[in-house]
């Protein structure tokens, strides 16, 4: 990832890549579509059907529920953590920004896939596809605060602004992700108490059902750094070429507007003249960012 | 800080115009934030009694009335009785024991010696509820077809369709 900063912040130097692919990220799309190829066998016939009370096949839901939710957890996690970077002046920089923001998109993806999941399996064992019980509604909650975290993203606001702002919401959102673990055993819930992650350290699953939840967590490990490390991708060319933009119409503006105090905005020239268009593509066309 | 700089300078200076819509986003911040906190905790209030344990909701009765909530207990095995518009069962929590009448058709995974949460009101002793639940436990062991009658209890006889 590295690599790709350095690539990106000499744009002018360098062509904009025209795929957010790479050797190695293709290696890894292959291993993760190689992995969930495993893991459907696995879950669907490898493992073998639950006991009468959990609702025989009902069980296999557990393959994608359970590990969608962790790593709805590691993407909040993730996004937390680089808010905090960003936050922190001695770190602060826009990749800690994007990759937050990527993260939490991700992150937010698997906890709408948890919830999806746990409502089909709800209704086939407890008999509901919904109630109001303390797991589901912070599960919930933190859906919602998560699609908040990225509705903040969007606001039309200066960047670092925004981005600040962002990053308070994305840290304060994270601190529901505990809130949702302990739920169960904090309150009375009709969902169930933690099988694998339990304090007294003795999972209540055993052979080849454990061993396929934990293969359903590796994989979906995968999905998560494939998907984040393009979504990334993408939102670092977006804020290239939003920089960009942003940074001409700035200068275009203040031609119109007779100001020339220091014209040049992070390495934009000042266009020579009037400006020639104002409904003009500013924010479209592709940056020809020069090197002072 | 912000309010004395308004209150001083309204709306003349650079910075008081700067200041004016940051400290109305921290007003409608605070709102947001109080509202959602005040859901939260009603919302958590409610979900902390999500149920009465049989022993819990016998030991209120007087309290409860006929007013509704959600009760829970294991269902007892040779208790399950078909009647016309649903079951009649008995359940059991901490020794304490209650009988249910429940309108509709049990949840395909409705069973002897299975917890279940039920949403109704007491109707004299009986407790009457339109809306059942299966709780299903943490415990996840393979099917072992030779293994049903041993381990769970008297199931197979009781079932539902057995």
């Amino acid at each position: 990832m590295t690599t790709l900063r350095d690539e990106t912040t000499r744009t002018g130097a360098r062509p904009v890549p025209a795929s957010t692919g790479t050797a190695a990220t293709r290696v890894l799309g292959g291993v993760t579509l190689l992995a969930l190829g495993v893991l459907l066998y696995l879950a669907f016939v490898a493992s073998p059907a639950a006991g009468p009370s959990q609702g025989f096949d009902a069980v296999r839901f557990m393959y994608v529920h359970v590990p969608s939710a962790w790593l709805a957890y590691l993407s909040f996690a993730v996004c937390a953590l680089c808010s905090a970077l960003y936050l922190w002046r001695r770190t602060r920089s826009r990749f800690w920004d994007l990759l937050a923001g990527a993260s939490a998109e991700v992150g937010t993806l698997f906890i709408a896939l948890t919830l999806v999941t746990g409502s089909i399996w709800g209704r086939i064992t407890w008999g509901v596809y919904w109630t109001w019980d303390a797991r589901l509604t912070t599960t919930a909650v933190l859906f919602v605060m998560f699609l908040g975290y990225l509705a903040v993203r969007r606001v039309a606001l200066d960047v670092e602004v925004r981005s600040r702002r962002a990053a308070v919401v994305g840290i304060i959102a994270f601190l529901n992700v505990p809130i949702v673990h302990n739920s169960v055993q904090w309150w009375r819930t009709l969902h169930q108490e933690p099988t694998v992650l339990r304090t007294d350290l003795s999972p209540q699953i055993e052979g080849l059902m454990l061993y396929t939840l934990l293969f359903g967590v590796l994989t979906f490990t995968l999905l998560y750094a494939w998907l984040v490390v393009h979504r990334f991708r993408v939102a670092w060319l977006e804020d290239r070429l939003e920089a960009a933009g942003l940074g001409r119409a700035i200068a275009e503006r203040r031609a119109e507007a007779g100001l020339d105090e220091d014209p040049a905005v992070e390495g934009v020239p000042a266009p020579a003249g009037p400006a020639p268009d104002p409904s003009g593509p500013a924010g479209r066309t592709t940056p020809e960012v020069t090197a002072p | 800080m912000a309010l004395t700089g308004e209150a001083t300078a309204p709306a003349a200076t650079a910075t008081g115009r700067a200041r004016r819509p940051r400290l109305r986003l921290w007003v409608a911040g605070v709102v947001i934030v109080s509202a959602l906190g005040m859901l939260l905790v009603q919302g958590l209030g409610n979900a902390t009694l999500y149920f009465r344990n049989a022993d819990e909701a016998v030991a209120q009765r007087d309290e409860l009335g006929d007013r509704r909530f959600r009760l829970q207990g294991t269902v007892v095995g040779g208790s399950v009785r078909e009647v016309a518009d649903g079951v009649a069962f008995t359940i059991e929590y901490a020794g304490v024991s209650v009988d249910v009448l429940h309108r509709g058709d049990p949840p395909e995974l409705f069973q002897p010696d299975i917890p279940v949460v039920l949403e109704g009101s007491f109707a004299g002793e009986r407790f009457e509820s339109d809306r059942m639940m299966v709780k299903h436990t943490s415990d996840y062991r393979e099917e072992h077809p030779d293994r049903v009658d041993g381990d769970y209890g008297p199931a197979g006889a009781d079932a539902p369709g057995a």
